[in-house]
């Protein structure tokens, strides 16, 4: 099987070959092709050169198109810093809805007008021309929760939850409508794939997860699906709590950061949900052994079950050993 | 803070809360710290907290101040991206036992053992206690660039503190 049918057939519930293998790489990839950040963050053709490259390198049946929070953010004005060799971060002191009143005058941005989330439409577009036919290509969109944080502040953001819920149903609904035409865009481009990462959404409970971010998560899930490409939900850190209703978002893959075990999220969720995940990026990936990485994938295989797609909690960090990498890859190919 | 950050280890509160109890920590102490200073009551310790170099990611950071300040630490929080010589500078201006390092990112983590280093360059390494804390930050990273203690929660972090300034 091509690493896009592997996906796909996990994705239907059907046998594979072995398990598909979909780690996120960044600073990982810039690095194995010798690129500074800001030339992978910046520059589509850099980015697809390096995606290529790890996914040869190591095997992966996919490509990816993400980089960092900022693309849709810098896009709209917000402050945001930037360095050599790491991912650019937003200004939050400077936020660009600092005040609430702004929020009227912004408007959806076009994907295809000069600018970042052009740049990642541009790389959707060269990694299909280049690995489409052979290997999923995700595009990356922002979530409901994630995005309101990158422009009002993430600890602005969360009293808001409590100060004025209707500034936060509205803010919510203007990230939604914006996220959902810079997937369309990523989609019309040759993603065949659109992962949603919504990190923010960790640092809420079951309340206000339930309250406020799962209706818009699930507003933007459905309308990804209906461009006719699957969906992966990313919540970086601790989502125990919240995870039972990730499950109920319609996203086909639900990815895991390391806190939540998947055991966890199986008994919370139906047995056909294809969950992805989750060894711990620093403790088990990087600062592992090839045994160490093996033993903690078999433990996620065992505790998710059939429906499980091979990866690391987060990101794979900067300085992990190829050889570490490898046995991730040993490990997928191992097991169907 | 103490039941705030009870509740928050045991997950029924979550960052939302913290950060609402953490207001009203502040606006409470606004009336009750005079009414403390005159009588001639000494805070615990008192810490410099920061994001090192290069991160921006502060929200940690801020749970630990609020705890710290609420477990009777004067915080002097130097906010988010903070270089090592703006923590050598507060913490011997402000006479700091204590320095609080965070990082959210891999890739800033280096700037903690800088900033340590700029301690030991500067000669004041022995003045203060170092801790360190942020999500890839392990206890073994932390023993491995000198720091005196690493806290993987804010709540652990406040007895961290009290441990190393009365060490």
């Amino acid at each position: 099987m091509t690493g896009k049918e592997r996906i796909l057939a996990k994705l239907r519930g059907e046998s594979t070959d072995s398990l598909p293998l979909m780690p996120i790489t960044m600073m990982f990839a810039a690095d194995l092709a010798g690129v500074r950040y800001i030339d992978y963050a910046r520059d589509y053709r850099v980015l697809a050169d390096a995606q290529v490259a790890v996914a040869d390198r190591f095997g992966l049946d996919y490509v990816s198109a993400i980089s960092d929070p900022a693309r849709e953010a810098t896009d709209l004005g917000a402050a945001v810093e930037w360095f050599d060799d790491q991912p650019p971060a937003i200004v939050e002191s400077r936020a660009l809805l600092a005040e609430k009143s702004k929020l009227v005058t912004l408007r959806v941005p076009d994907p295809a007008a000069p600018g970042r989330m052009r740049d990642r439409v541009e790389a959707v577009r060269l990694l299909a021309e280049r690995t489409g036919s052979t290997r999923i290509v995700e595009g990356w969109v922002e979530g409901p929760c994630a995005m309101s944080a990158d422009l009002r502040g993430v600890n602005t953001l969360m009293l808001d939850f409590f100060d004025d819920a209707p500034f936060v149903e509205a803010l919510f609904d203007y990230t939604v409508r914006m996220e959902v035409e810079f997937a369309r865009a990523q989609v019309e481009a040759g993603a065949t794939l659109i992962g949603v990462g919504d990190a923010a959404a960790s640092l809420v409970g079951p309340k206000l997860y339930t309250r406020f971010v799962r209706p818009w998560e699930q507003r933007l899930i459905a309308a990804i699906r209906g461009f006719g490409v699957p969906v992966r939900l990313h919540i970086c850190g601790n989502t125990k709590r919240i995870v039972e209703g990730m499950g109920q978002t319609g996203a086909e893959i639900i990815d895991l950061d390391f806190p939540t075990p998947l055991g966890h999220a199986r008994r919370a969720m139906r047995e056909t949900q294809v969950l992805l995940g989750n060894i711990d990026p620093v403790r088990a990936l990087r600062d592992g052994t090839p045994a160490s990485v093996e033993a903690a994938l078999a433990e996620c295989h065992e505790q998710a079950g059939a429906a499980y797609i091979c990866g690391a909690g987060c990101e794979v960090p900067r300085g992990t050993p190829h050889a570490n990498v490898e046995a991730m890859t040993q490990f997928a190919r191992s097991r169907s | 803070m103490d039941e705030v950050g009870r509740r928050f280890e045991c997950e029924e509160y979550f960052v939302p809360e913290m950060l609402l109890s953490s207001r009203a920590m502040k606006a409470s102490m606004e009336i009750v710290r005079p009414l403390l200073a005159a009588t001639g009551a000494e805070p615990v310790g008192r810490v410099v907290i920061g994001t090192v170099k290069g991160d921006l990611h502060d929200i940690g950071k801020n749970l630990v101040a609020s705890m710290l300040e609420g477990g009777g630490f004067e915080v002097i929080d130097l906010g988010a991206d903070v270089a090592p010589e703006r923590f050598i500078e507060a913490a011997a201006t402000r006479n700091a036992n204590l320095v609080a390092l965070s990082a959210l990112l891999t890739v800033t983590m280096p700037s903690m053992k800088t900033t340590i280093d700029a301690f030991q360059s500067a000669g004041l390494r022995e003045k203060v206690k170092i801790m360190v804390g942020g999500a890839p930050v392990t206890q073994r990273y932390a023993d491995a660039i000198g720091a005196d203690g690493y806290s993987d929660s804010a709540g652990s972090a406040v007895a961290l503190a009290r441990k190393l300034v009365t060490a």
